[in-house]
């Protein structure tokens, strides 16, 4: 006879056949029948009619059958409360049996009746059970009272049991310990200003002896309990630090991973430069490496917390690569957490291993790792930058494997790297046109558009491509289609003469075919702005791009470190804060990590966080959502802005280009402007999108508006990229015939305080070019390149290179004639040219060139008349204010203006990097194009160079 | 804290079902199981939630085990108690199945009464549960030495093994229906798991050994037992290894009732076993294996002139001749394509040491291209290899004190199993 015939199917009168039964006189008879009514209750059939027959059965000496009914009362008391009267007095008398087990249980189960009535009952029993000679009963007591304080918190408190159960944390017994902290927790988390836990050295103290002797559950509330603690000082800290540590090799994992939040959350307040601190860090990365021979459930939530632990703290698992390395027979969720943890952990030190593994994954079976890993190899290209050559050739080798999901992965990827690296990678374009019919994935499509937009002018056929896509215009996703638009556009303002017909096209398909708003708005702006101001429309679609960022999907530190105080937890799951996903008052109080203590180390570490922040707007993707519709027309991510990249434009130029597209709007729409205007200048991913943006220039756009499309090509390549100050058109400095085929144009500018060599590098001859490099002879300001000239990929014939040499002034110093002049050698494979070119004088001009006004006074009076030079600037339709702005973004100051008989007297200064200040005086006469500038100056060779360029900036 | 506990038979039958805290609905069975039969593939299915109910659960023996919870809990102790969970009830019932939990629910709704109050664990170890559990287990099936048809290793769940000396160690611990002889069996298992990576150049790129060893005991009572382990063996990265037979670990950590005072100068673990199965140490290795990994597999993947794709494997088993099975014969092999998962399983049902196969499989690809071949690989071998550690660690002894009236018998065994041994093309 086993227990499985009470399953038998429901028979007609069965409830009246056990109710004969339960009131037989046999025992055996009896417990039969409560088995057989258990069973029912288990597979969810009512037999709540039952009650007052097993009920009848509670007073009995059989253990097994007193269990058996007790949890049948659990089960159905709630809905028959006045029944469950009855059964009091039986409990009451359990709760005096010589029988400890009788006694515990009794009081166990009255607390789980959760009905309002018996709980004035239960309070005298529960009173002397507390208080009980057996631990076992005390500890049932503890649980107890948590239970009472969920159905009538009042009466706990009125009738003190909390006070006992303080008392309890002092127990003798380790069991009973841990219930009591664990009662008390729960109670204090639902009054979080009582203090009930009141947690001091000496309740620590015998929180940590309990912790020795209690069982491996008990050891995980009070660990939990002590990871709320905040100790005075970083010597308690160690302290409890070290009593803590032997846990981290328990064979059980909550045991391990309640140790490790308690360890993580006080190692914060250690001073860092502690032996104990680096020991620590030691100690922790064996046991997260432990976790993952688990069971896999296990390790897919150990990988998770690792996940945070990594972010936080790599240091500890960064010899631990291994570990992370996926296996065949791992689950998918598994294989994709280690790859993120992978990504999080690479660095310059283990890329090649990483690499090797990736590389291995991105043939497998599975089609989402494979996109994963393949994603992955573009992550790694992106943040270790020494491997981007290695990752970039890795993913070419996959392209070439045509399966269809690996390309479309890889050319996403290789669009962000493109990104990250500009002018770099370009000859592999080449190889992804090859495939461009084999993309059916939106995302694929689109970031193959982005590239073909974006390299247009390296494309031979880049209009053909475009225009293959345009055929289905309206069958593509809205995504693909806002990208061939804008490719479109950039591909125009490229070449113009060539695609006027496609940019028509692409315009009317997307403004008057389409129903949908993103990009039929899109498609107006970017008319507007063609038919209006073709120079501004080329500033502002082809402005120049932030780099993107080096990590993605990191989480925002302040949720990062509320989650590592709930390491361990579900909210380490979930990578939620607890509050996102509990209910009621429970555990919502947001947690945070102690600050640090100690010797004097008041900033944060530096591996914490990412400089430059992660906005909460973040967005992980790299291609903007279509909802960032002003942010991607500019084709700017508005996600974080690189760390540090990006020079922040002064709060003049931004407003300047907010006015501009606001007002701009306004004239492009008429009448029906304003809400649109109003829209976009109000949005948050305008300010965004613009705060990121160094690249508009106010004043340029003031220039003459010429008339429509036709305007448009007499542009030529007249438009350098602008970068806040003016920067002269690149010339042909080395013509290619002299130089054995090799084409150098260039141009210099100041960007964000450093002195940039823009090179376009064009190969005309038959062959390819290599191994180029660049050196200065001495020259009069000492200029020399800072770094070695880029050119790491090929120059393939009719490729054109564009590379930025940043310089410095640390070279040898000889003066020149002209003054500015500069000779540069250049090498390739084939042979060293020489060539000479003349550089602006502005470019040397600091950024701290602002001069005091009484400085500048007492230094303009100073100056002799013989160090002054006067010059005429003749025909200048340009206002002082407009004058004074363009100046300035060329960090040439203006100290003060005057108006001395309807003349503007703008006063400046500017500081060559040698240190030498020149001093001006630009006169203006309101209705005359003709300017007169003074410069004065204690080296007056220089005040010809200054005019020249004054006259340049004034005039364009 | 868990807010209720449940085991549902793979059809989705309530089998137990108890509710701790009354802050949810036994309505929590049925979405439970339609969200985990609703899964899609790439969701992990360990953590789901519903409603502000948290639904965690482990699948063992055709079983859900589910724990739910509406606070901010730890997955870790969920998941671990579950695991104690579905061993208990294996201690108790002797397996863990359908029919064995139908059969002894009663126990096991004592057993959950005992291990959970209000959803705080209160214990798991047999020592203190046996205090308080009244009911009696029912075995499954009258227990015969002559059943062989559930043979195998506790500590091993995939693959059967002839080599066990008795179908002894999967019944419950504490009938006392009969076999009063046989009741008092020790089993100690040392299973090691091993991962390894092979490169495509043949060099050894990741090894892996996770190991552990296991008691299994039907004493009712035992005042102490001893392990020896091998007097050479060490812990730790650093310690040099000299000429002899050193074994080594990396890492490892004992179960808490472990005593380690002889474990320093003589390598004696000693422990008083709780009758049931216990995991007594877990140890790991990294990188460094004492000799060569126990495969050597040398793959050629070519095309021929037909476009066909040759795959030719050379497969040879380094362990020394003796130590792998009785008889030498020419083993039996199958070989399968599995279209569904794109490969090629070539199942070998017994490879003798020193052996070495061949197999040549000439698969058919239509566009087969010089660039596919790229995508061949790698190879996945599992395999399970009896009286074998990687590691080299061995018992050198198990003593029982005081010693007991009648001697009972004691089982050690050794087997090393793959977890993942992956050689790349």
């Amino acid at each position: 006879m086993t227990d499985s015939k009470y399953f038998t199917t429901t028979k007609k009168g069965e409830i009246f056949e056990l109710k004969a039964e339960l009131n037989s006189d046999k025992k055996e008879k009896k417990k039969e029948a409560v088995k057989k009514v258990i069973a029912s209750m288990t597979v969810g059939k009512d037999v709540s009619a039952l009650f007052p027959d097993v009920v009848n059965c509670m007073q009995t000496d059989n253990l097994e059958l007193k269990k058996l009914v007790y949890l049948y009362l659990m089960n159905y008391a709630k809905s028959q409360p006045d029944m469950a009267i009855m059964a009091v007095n039986t409990f009451v008398k359990d709760c005096e049996d010589p029988n400890p087990l009788i006694r515990a249980l009794a009081v166990r189960t009255m607390g789980c009746i959760r009905v309002d009535k018996i709980t004035e009952y239960l309070c005298e029993p529960l009173r002397k059970c507390l208080k009980d000679e057996d631990p076992y009963v005390r500890k049932t007591a503890a649980v107890c009272v948590a239970k009472l304080h969920d159905i009538n918190a009042q009466l706990v408190e009125d009738q003190g049991f909390l006070d006992t159960l303080k008392d309890l944390i002092s127990d003798s017994n380790p069991m009973v310990v841990a219930n009591a902290v664990a009662a008390l927790s729960e109670i204090a988390e639902s009054h979080p200003n009582s203090n009930l836990l009141d947690l001091n050295p000496q309740t620590i103290n015998k929180l940590l002896t309990a912790l020795n002797e209690c069982t491996e559950w008990g050891q995980i509330f009070i660990l939990d309990c002590l990871a709320n603690y905040m100790p005075r000082d970083d010597r308690e800290s160690q302290s409890i630090c070290e009593r803590v540590t032997p846990r981290l090799s328990h064979a059980n994992s909550a045991v391990v991973l309640s140790a490790v939040k308690v360890l993580m959350k006080f190692m914060e307040m250690l001073p860092k430069d502690l032996d104990y601190y680096g020991t620590l860090l030691k100690k922790l990365a064996p046991p997260l490496v432990t976790l993952l021979s688990a069971e896999p459930e296990l390790q897919y939530v150990a990988l998770r917390n690792i996940n945070l632990i990594v972010q936080k703290r790599p240091e500890i698992l960064k010899h631990e690569m291994k570990v992370f390395f996926v296996k065949y027979n791992d689950p998918i969720y598994v294989k994709l957490e280690k790859l993120d943890i992978m990504i999080r952990l690479a660095s310059q030190a283990n890329i090649a291993q990483v690499l090797a593994e990736l590389k291995e994954y991105a043939t497998e079976v599975d089609v989402d790792f494979v996109r994963k890993a393949v994603r992955a190899i573009g992550r790694c290209a992106i943040k270790v930058e020494q491997s981007a050559e290695r990752c970039v050739s890795t993913l070419l080798d996959l392209i070439q494997t045509k399966v269809n999901y690996v390309v479309q992965e890889a050319i996403v990827v290789i669009k962000d790297i493109f990104r990250k690296y500009p002018n770099k990678y370009e000859s592999v374009i080449a190889t992804l046109c090859e495939n461009l019919d084999s993309l059916d994935e939106p995302e694929a499509r689109a970031a193959m558009i982005w590239i073909v937009g974006e390299y247009a002018e390296r494309i031979d056929n880049a209009d053909e491509l475009l225009e293959s896509f345009l055929e289905g215009f309206h069958d593509e996703s809205t995504q693909v289609q806002l990208q061939l638009l804008t490719a479109i556009v950039k591909l125009f303002l490229k070449k113009p003469t060539e695609t006027q017909e496609l940019v028509q096209q692409v315009l009317s398909l997307a403004t008057q075919d389409s129903d949908n708003p993103d990009l039929r708005d899109r498609g107006y702006i970017y008319w507007r702005l063609l038919s209006t101001d073709p120079v501004a429309a080329k500033e502002v679609v082809l402005a120049e791009k932030p780099l993107i960022s080096e990590e993605t999907d990191l989480i925002e530190p302040t949720l990062l470190e509320e989650l590592i105080c709930h390491i361990g937890t579900l909210a380490s799951v979930y990578h939620k804060p607890p509050s996102a996903f509990v209910e009621g008052s429970r555990g919502v109080q947001h947690k945070r990590l102690p600050p640090r203590s100690g010797s004097g180390e008041s900033t944060e570490s530096p591996e914490v966080g990412q400089p430059g922040g992660t906005g909460p707007e973040a967005t992980p993707a790299v291609i903007p959502s279509q909802s960032d519709l002003l942010g991607d027309l500019l084709n700017l991510d508005l996600g974080p802005p690189a760390s540090g990249s990006v020079p922040a434009p002064t709060s003049g130029m931004q407003m300047g280009a907010v006015d501009l597209l606001g007002s701009g709007l306004d004239t492009l729409m008429g009448d029906d402007s304003e809400p649109l205007g109003g829209d976009i200048g109000g949005s948050p991913a305008m300010g965004a999108g613009f705060a990121g943006a160094p690249a508009v220039m106010p004043a340029s756009l003031n220039a003459p508006v010429g008339g429509g499309l036709g305007d448009l090509f007499d542009l030529g390549s007249s438009m350098g990229m602008t970068t806040g100050a003016y920067v002269a058109p690149k010339s042909v400095w080395l013509p290619a015939m002299k130089a054995k085929g090799l084409e150098i144009s260039g141009t210099f500018s100041r960007r964000a305080g450093v002195i940039q060599m823009e090179l376009s590098l064009t190969n005309k001859a038959m062959s390819i070019m290599t191994d180029f490099a660049i050196q200065f002879n001495r020259n009069s300001f000492g200029l020399a390149p800072a770094g070695p000239l880029q050119v790491l990929t090929p120059l393939s014939p009719n490729q054109t290179i564009e590379v930025s040499l940043p310089l410095n002034n640390v070279g040898p110093v000889m003066k020149m004639e002209p003054l500015n002049n500069l000779q540069v050698a250049v090498k390739n494979n084939i042979d060293v040219f020489y060539f000479s070119c003349q550089y602006p004088i502005s470019i040397l001009f600091v950024e701290d060139g602002k001069m005091e006004r009484q400085v500048f006074l007492a230094t303009w009076k100073d100056i002799t008349g013989e160090n002054e030079a006067q010059f005429q600037i003749k025909d200048c339709h340009i206002n002082s204010d407009a004058a004074s702005n363009k100046l300035q973004s060329s960090n040439m100051f203006t100290i003060a203006k005057r108006i001395v008989d309807g003349q503007d007297m703008l006063y400046q200064s500017m500081k060559l990097s040698n240190g030498i200040w020149v001093l001006a005086e630009l006169r203006l006469q309101a209705g005359s194009p003709n300017y007169t500038l003074s410069l004065k100056c204690r080296a007056p060779e220089v005040s010809q160079y200054v005019f020249q360029y004054y006259e340049t900036v004034l005039k364009n | 804290m868990i807010s209720q506990v449940f085991i549902l038979s793979s059809k989705g039958d309530h089998l137990i079902y108890k509710d701790f805290r009354g802050e949810a609905t036994t309505d929590a069975i049925n979405v439970f199981y339609q969200m985990v039969t609703a899964l899609p593939g790439d969701q992990p299915p360990v953590v789901m939630t519903r409603e502000g109910l948290h639904f965690i659960h482990i699948r063992q023996g055709g079983l859900y085990c589910v724990a739910t919870t509406t606070t901010n809990a730890s997955p870790f102790t969920i998941i671990e108690f579950l695991n104690r969970l579905a061993a208990l009830i294996k201690d108790y019932c002797g397996s863990l199945s359908e029919k064995s939990v139908r059969m002894n629910f009663a126990l096991i709704y004592e057993m959950l009464d005992e291990m959970l109050d209000y959803g705080y664990i209160q214990t798991t170890s047999t020592d203190i549960l046996k205090n308080f559990i009244q009911t009696e287990a029912v075995s499954s099936k009258p227990f015969s030495l002559f059943d062989l048809s559930n043979v195998g290793l506790f500590g091993a769940e995939t693959q059967q093994s002839r080599v066990t000396p008795s179908a002894s160690a999967s019944r419950p611990i504490m009938s006392s229906r009969g076999d009063q002889v046989r009741k008092n069996e020790i089993f100690v298992d040392v299973v090691e798991r091993l991962t390894v990576v092979i490169g495509a150049n043949g060099v050894l790129m990741k090894v892996d050994i996770q190991g552990e060893i296991k008691v299994k005991c039907y004493l009712p009572t035992c005042s102490e037992m001893r392990i020896g382990l091998n007097e050479e063996f060490s812990v730790g990265k650093s310690q040099q290894r000299g000429y002899g037979a050193a074994v080594r670990v990396d890492e490892c950590n004992f179960h808490q009732a472990v005593r380690l005072d002889e474990f320093d100068s003589y390598r004696i673990l000693k422990i008083c076993p709780s009758q049931g199965e216990q995991t007594v140490m877990q140890y790991q290795l990294c990188d460094d294996l004492p000799s060569a990994p126990p495969f050597q597999l040398f793959p050629t993947v070519e095309r021929d002139k037909s476009d066909r794709l040759l795959i030719y494997l050379k497969l040879r088993c380094d362990l020394p001749p003796k130590s792998m099975s009785q008889e030498l014969s020419s083993p039996d092999q199958r070989a399968e394509l599995q279209p569904s998962s794109k490969a090629v399983h070539w199942e070998i049902s017994r490879f003798p040491g020193g052996a070495q196969l061949s197999a040549l499989f000439k698969l058919e690809v239509p566009g087969l291209s010089a660039a596919s071949l790229l995508e061949v690989g790698p190879v996945s071998m599992s395999f399970e290899l009896p009286k074998h550690t990687c590691t080299g660690l061995q018992i050198r002894f198990l003593r029982l004190t005081p010693v007991q009236p009648n001697p009972s018998p004691r089982w050690v065994r050794y087997v090393t199993h793959s977890d993942s041994y992956t050689i790349r093309i």
